[in-house]
């Protein structure tokens, strides 16, 4: 299943200052939506984990999404890659995936903070049936990466330092005419973080939930779905670092 | 000319050491424990903790400060993580991931080295003999090919092919048999998949030709060894059996031994380690079917908080794996279990800790490793704070351990008048005693000089019990015959 042949990177999208999308060709790579890849530049002995961010059907390339960090001994140089440049890449891996019966009748819920919206991204791209609900925790607007790429009615931002949007009450659950200033017209924002708006609205305890993101949120969300009578083994999490 | 080999860590590490042995020796160097006396020096390096690398750094620092004084080649090779590598670079002559031993003698002869074999081997061409890279021989002899261990070097894969190199087996009745290298889990606390690479599962014809071999020539107790044994195959998406299918091979391996009419010989075959979320209740029925499938499972938890796990990246819960658990009681109700725990992993609250206490009160185990959190450089953990005080880890590490005592004691205490099936391992720290393991891998000490019992299975009557371990009489020896199966335990 590894995958040690060096693909060239396509190119390097930049969605924010510090956040960007790699594409590289795929090489025949098959992966299950939720998986992730280990990517390196080539010759480095550095690796790093990130999340597929694009769907199954993209034969040519895979893409991850990336957020630079300060310091950081890989996610700086991927930056830098430009069309042609070969890069190091491992996997799949990982068991962060919807159970196909689930994909066919069930309903569930993601919950995200940052680029931990990848592998949600990629489910929404591989699964376009599937019934879920997206809560994306991020700190400002510029922040929800790519969010035209999902059914907006099936989406809720939640905001927590953005200045547009101060004075607002958490979890204010209306579009807002800040959301709107900023060109998201139908998908709700509200002030606060996803745990909030979790707490608020509690959630069916039928429902699997997958959990993206810091580990702090991850914690937070576990006992607050807990709370709601969401069964542990219906919780599912990739914790980011 | 001496080598000196010093393996720090895991089985794994034990048994790549063997491998390395194997090539070394039938290179012409000759072992020794003395690293004072050697030419070549080598380590096998574990970073499973800072401290096991902090030692190579300063082994390394003592051999290149010898150099000024005589010529020695140095190398290192096990669990290196990327950061030491780099800074190994400019401290070791040879770096090499076991992947790649079969190319020692190669990267050995690129450094100049003349070797006792190839002195030997360049003699021998003179006559017509041929020349080529030397492997080692199942026990760690030369005798096989005509004195020197020189075979033509085969096309080399070196994701695979450091298994074919035949270890030097470091003891008469116990081997380790590797199946599996490397790790796709990416448990947070773990550097594996950082320092050995990606799982690779090795091919089911080698495991079982050497498990074959080894019984045949009096192996007693094998264990399977693989960072996730019970991943075995799935990287080969297809094209390789599933563990409980290589379980099964080797279990009618043990029958058809079983069959030859003498009733023997005897042996037992266990696996480490299991990963929980692949552990199947398939693999548990395999184990019950057959006989020399020995009845005993290590299957760690680490922790019995779901959110710790969760931060673990164990990919599995406390109710995944008391279903396990529940499976093996019910399907193998003497088998022993084992575990591994970490304390004072990083955010660990109290109430995390008490309930991995809980768990391991529920699941009544034999045996626990329990290890104070350490930080692994590599790990994605060490990028969190390591925010539990060491005094903490202590005080829960020593609670845990009282915890594992009691138990061990009340389970130990339940086999007391009962008789057991003991693989004798050697003298016994008591003096005059020798000591071995059951099937389920519980110590018992005897009462007997006899040495000539180590290396085979004998029957004790089990006279008292103590936390972790027990005492008894020896009522029989049996080097052959079919033994009865262990009753009691974890009744």
């Amino acid at each position: 299943m590894e995958v040690s042949a060096r693909p060239r990177v396509h190119h390097v999208r930049s969605l924010t200052e510090s956040a960007y999308v790699l594409r590289f060709d795929r090489r025949d790579m098959v992966f299950e939506p939720g998986q992730y890849v280990s990517v390196g530049i080539r010759g480095d002995i550095n690796m790093r984990e990130y999340s597929i961010y694009s769907g199954t059907e993209e034969e040519d390339y895979l893409e991850i999404l990336v957020k630079e960090v300060d310091q950081g001994r890989v996610s700086r140089q991927l930056k830098r890659l430009n069309p042609g440049d070969e890069i190091e890449v491992g996997g799949p891996f990982g068991f962060f995936m919807i159970d196909p019966e689930v994909r066919r009748n069930g309903h569930v819920i993601f919950v995200a903070t940052g680029t931990g919206i990848s592998p949600f991204h990629c489910f929404a791209m591989a699964y376009p049936k599937l019934d879920y609900r997206l809560l994306h925790g991020v700190r400002t607007l510029d922040e929800r990466y790519d969010y035209d790429a999902f059914d907006p009615t099936r989406v809720t931002t939640c905001v927590s330092r953005e200045p547009a949007l101060a004075g607002q009450f958490a979890p204010t659950s209306v579009p807002g005419e800040a959301a709107a200033r900023a060109g998201m017209t139908t998908t709700v924002s509200v002030q606060g973080r996803v745990t909030d708006f979790l707490r608020a609205n509690p959630v069916d305890p039928d429902t699997r939930c997958y959990l993206c993101g810091n580990c702090d949120m991850i914690y937070e969300s576990f006992d607050i779905l807990k709370g709601h009578g969401v069964p542990p083994e219906q919780l599912f999490a990739e914790v980011y670092f | 000319v001496k080598y000196c080999l010093v393996p720090f860590g895991c089985q794994m590490n034990i048994s790549d050491s063997e491998r390395i042995r194997s090539i070394l020796e039938s290179l012409g160097y000759d072992r020794t424990e003395v690293e004072e006396e050697a030419d070549i020096l080598g380590i096998v390096a574990c970073s499973v903790r800072q401290k096991a690398i902090d030692k190579v750094y300063t082994r390394i620092h003592k051999w290149n400060a010898w150099k000024a004084e005589r010529p020695v080649t140095t190398f290192v090779s096990g669990c290196v993580l990327p950061a030491d590598r780099e800074k190994f670079v400019d401290r070791f002559d040879l770096i090499f991931t076991i992947n790649e031993l079969p190319q020692l003698p190669e990267m050995l002869r690129h450094h100049g080295l003349v070797t006792p074999a190839s002195l030997r081997a360049a003699q021998s061409a003179m006559v017509g003999a041929p020349i080529g890279i030397a492997t080692g021989t199942e026990d760690g002899t030369r005798a096989e090919n005509g004195g020197d261990g020189l075979t033509p070097l085969p096309q080399i894969d070196p994701q695979k092919d450091y298994w074919k190199i035949k270890p030097h087996y470091s003891s008469k009745f116990e081997a380790y048999i590797p199946i599996q290298n490397g790790c796709d889990k990416f448990c947070t606390f773990c550097a594996v998949p950082y320092t050995r690479g990606r799982e690779v599962s090795r091919p089911s014809e080698e495991i079982l030709a050497e498990v074959h071999r080894l019984v045949e020539t009096g192996y007693r107790s094998l264990t399977l060894l693989g960072q996730n044994v019970n991943s075995y195959g799935l990287d080969r998406n297809g094209n390789e059996v599933s563990f409980p299918e290589l379980l099964r091979r080797i279990g009618e391996i043990g029958r058809e031994f079983g069959r030859r009419g003498d009733g023997g010989p005897q042996f037992w075959v266990y696996f480490t380690s299991p990963h929980p979320r692949d552990m199947t209740d398939e693999v548990i029925d395999v184990i019950a079917e057959y006989e020399c499938l020995a009845k005993q499972i290590h299957l760690p938890i680490q922790s019995g908080d779901d959110k710790l796990l969760l931060r673990m990246k164990r990919n599995h819960g406390v109710d995944k794996y008391r279903k396990t658990v529940q499976k093996i009681r019910s399907t193998i109700p003497d088998a022993t279990l084992f575990t591994d725990i970490i304390v004072g992993f990083t955010g660990e609250t109290v109430e995390q800790f008490e309930n991995t206490r809980a768990a391991m009160r529920e699941f009544r185990y034999n045996m626990a490793y329990i290890a104070m959190y350490s930080p692994r450089p590599g790990a994605a953990s060490a990028r969190w704070e390591d925010d539990i005080p060491h005094e903490e880890k202590r005080r829960r590490l020593h609670e845990l351990s009282q915890e594992l005592q009691e138990m061990s004691l009340i389970q130990n205490q339940q086999l007391v008048g009962t008789e057991q099936v003991v693989l004798v391992e050697g003298d016994d720290r008591k003096g005059g005693f020798l000591s071995g393991k059951t099937e389920g891998r519980l110590i018992v000490r005897f009462l007997s000089s006899d040495e000539s019992l180590i290396g085979t299975f004998v029957t004790i009557r089990i006279d008292s019990a103590a936390p972790l371990s027990m005492e008894g009489t020896l009522v029989g020896v049996d080097r052959t015959a079919e033994q009865p199966r262990p009753v009691g335990i974890n009744r």
